[in-house]
């Protein structure tokens, strides 16, 4: 029953913008609402990890140990981003940027937002799935369009017409695994559970088509390159908490899609295939996130190039495939998520202080935003994969994962474009960091749900390079053994 | 079957006819009359087969693909007084010429991915692919954003069309649920050309090009 708790809290928020007229107010409930979120979903792992695997609400839900990792994830950082809302807009609306109105309006698409990746991640039927995605689209283009300026509206088509695109033709792919089940196995579904009942039976040309078409269409979504170009235009003019949001959850329930038909795949034809394509992918990724990165002039763009990145990353990681590797990518979607959020919260006091989002105008954060700017200091270190914290660890596993499987190549190309990464990174980020404080900024402290959404998010990042909780550990490895299939 | 096989066949016609317009309305109209012959080859299979949730997805095509959104668009169309012209990047008779190429190429790609498939089936998966292809064409190819919606559109009934000839059609809960997200992204869709041509005074996607690197 957790599970319907977790669904009714964002669909009930999603309707308290009609009740409540204040926006702070609304922002507190929203938080609150994903603290009790973020409980359930704890609560609903530590049952899964007592006993096991369950559908339910008429075969509507299935949780295993893949879902309910992204369950987490999407809890923590929505919970995150709720919390950094409630002063963040309050304080746009009470500037002027926004009206009170679009404020009400803010928390009703977030949370129709978070709902609509929650339903992503949870649900058995993979054409309900395929509708929760293209939803999560939908409402999240309303709010990358939010200030309704030029740059964002034409972010906004992009990222819908490019989207949309793209999901066409996941949606083939899902039509061509759906007729290699009636055709090969009998069987007339699109449930999970019964497809991959039947994948062992499944043979041919046919899937490897069909995934090629699922791994493109919502690869799309996930920002691998050469589909990314929607991420940087869609990641910089969103409302900054979006943004997090966006980078942080979005991407990885688009890859949880390619993840659920790599799975089928790999029964029948298996890891070769999917691990290639996914390497490929991958590797293209990293390349042309670095490249970008290092001649970037906008801070939210930087920050989206990196996304790319470390969903390559990620891809790299369940293309190696092997123990180390899923694991090492498995828990960099959590520790990248948590890192990424805080970057954009970081960003998004940045930008709203100094009213622009370009590099080499922005110096001197250090004593202009001091916690914002600790804060970055802390996380870029984070980001490009430094000890000792967590997103170092996942780095490693999937490093090691390479060399062990004796890919000296990946490891070798990896190796080279996150030196790059690092170092342009750190270059970028000290000019702003360091640098003289301009004399026409007073500095500020930051608001304090604000430093409390990033207390919360240091917290992950830096306690997970130390400490695995156990009852964590044992869903990543029992979500990393449902990934290899056995 | 032979009846089923002029409605395909004038469906393939009417992408033709999309690819190679001239004229705004034209090409809604073009869509208006693919959605129809959807329609049609959608209830024949419902008669034959007698499956009540084939009758409801039909007549859901009738409602929103014949009536609702090529009313929608035209009025659009009206209200924002969008120049006819549809802005090419690649003539009409040279995009003729580019789509008769797809529809070639899905015949081989319908040969490689069912191989072994009757020839009626291979048509019928061909003609899908071409649709889709075309659709796609329209969205690159074509500068007005209402043509992007209805490249979409487009691209849209050639799934259709491949989901009927493959498995009778999706689970009927997909597809109501596929129907419902079509029919609200266009209608974002719609909101966001609206308020395009407010802030660009005009529709060419081409103004769409601040953001970069």
């Amino acid at each position: 029953m957790s599970i319907l708790f977790i669904l009714l809290v964002p669909a009930i928020l999603t309707a308290a913008p009609l009740l409540v007229r204040q926006n702070r107010s609304l922002g507190y409930l929203s938080a609150a609402g994903y603290f009790v979120v973020l409980a359930l979903s704890i609560r609903l792992i530590l049952r899964f990890l007592a006993r096991g695997a369950a559908v339910s609400l008429f075969n509507f839900i299935y949780l295993d140990a893949l879902s309910l990792f992204f369950v987490f994830v999407i809890a923590l950082v929505t919970f995150a981003v709720a919390l950094y809302s409630v002063d963040f807009v309050a304080r746009e609306a009470a500037g002027g940027a926004i009206s009170e109105k679009k404020a009400r309006l803010y928390y009703s698409l977030f949370n129709s937002f978070a709902l609509a990746m929650l339903l992503v991640v949870v649900v058995n039927n993979l054409g309900i799935m395929w509708v929760a995605i293209e939803l999560t689209t939908l409402v999240s283009a309303f709010l990358v369009g939010f200030y309704n300026s030029k740059d964002s509206l034409e972010a906004a088509w992009k990222y819908i017409i490019i989207c949309s695109v793209g999901i066409i033709l996941a949606l083939l792919g899902t039509i061509l695994f759906a007729y290699a089940l009636l055709f090969q196995a009998g069987v007339k579904s699109l449930n999970w559970t019964e497809l991959i009942a039947a994948a062992g039976t499944l043979v041919g040309n046919l899937l490897k088509v069909a995934f090629i078409f699922i791994l493109v269409g919502y690869g799309t979504k996930a920002g691998l390159a050469p589909m990314h170009p929607w991420l940087p235009d869609a990641h910089s003019p969103a409302i900054s908490p979006i943004s997090a949001l966006l980078s942080g959850v979005l991407l990885k329930t688009a890859l949880y899609a390619i993840l659920r038909y790599s799975m089928i795949v790999n029964q029948c034809l298996g890891p070769a295939y999917t691990g290639r394509l996914l390497l490929l992918f991958g590797l293209i990724s990293l390349a042309v996130s670095a490249g970008f990165i290092l001649v970037q002039k906008d801070l939210k763009r930087l920050l989206a190039y990196s996304s790319i990145e470390h969903v390559g990353i990620i891809a790299i990681g369940f293309g190696l495939g092997g123990p180390l590797g899923t694991y090492g990518a498995l828990f960099h979607i959590l520790n990248h998520a948590a890192a990424k959020s805080l970057m954009f919260f970081g960003a998004g006091n940045i930008v709203k202080k100094y009213g622009t989002h370009n590099i080499h105008i922005i110096k001197g954060v250090l004593r202009v935003l001091p916690l914002t700017g600790a804060m970055l200091l802390v996380g870029i270190f984070a980001l490009t994969g430094l000890p000792p914290f967590s997103i170092f660890f996942s780095e490693l596993m999937v490093l090691a994962a390479a060399f062990l499987k004796g890919s000296y190549l990946v490891a070798g190309l990896m190796l080279l474009f996150l030196s790059i990464i690092f170092g342009a990174i750190l270059h970028h980020f000290s000019q702003m960091l360091f640098g003289k404080k301009p004399a026409d900024q007073p500095a500020e402290s930051e608001p304090l749900t604000g430093k409390a959404a990033f207390i919360f998010l240091l917290f992950f990042i830096c306690g997970l390079g130390w400490l695995m909780p156990g009852p964590l550990n044992q869903l990543l490895l029992s979500a990393s053994t449902l990934l290899r299939g056995r | 079957m032979s009846i089923e096989l002029l409605i395909l066949i004038s469906i393939l016609a009417s992408a033709y006819a999309m690819v190679s317009a001239k004229r705004m309305s034209a090409l809604i109209g073009s869509f208006r009359l693919q959605s129809l012959l959807l329609f049609l080859l959608t209830f024949m299979e419902a008669v034959k087969g007698h499956y009540w949730g084939l009758y409801a997805v039909s007549f859901l095509i009738l409602g929103i693909k014949v009536v609702g959104i090529p009313h929608f668009l035209f009025r659009m169309l009206r209200e924002i007084k969008v120049n006819e012209n549809l802005g090419f990047l690649i003539n009409p008779q040279l995009s003729l010429v580019a789509s008769l190429i797809f529809t070639y190429c899905a015949w081989l790609f319908a040969g490689q991915v069912f191989p072994a498939a009757d020839t009626v089936f291979r048509a019928f998966a061909t003609i899908a692919f071409s649709v889709l292809l075309t659709g796609m064409f329209i969205m690159i190819f074509r500068l007005k954003a209402l043509a992007q919606i209805i490249g979409l559109l487009v691209m849209e009934n050639g799934i259709f069309l491949l989901a009927a000839a493959t498995s009778g059609g999706m689970p009927f809960i997909v597809e109501m649920a596929i129907f419902l997200d079509v029919f609200v992204s266009v209608i974002i869709l719609g909101l966001f050309v609206y308020r395009i041509n407010e802030l660009f005074t005009g529709i060419d996607v081409d103004q769409l090009n601040r953001l970069r690197g």
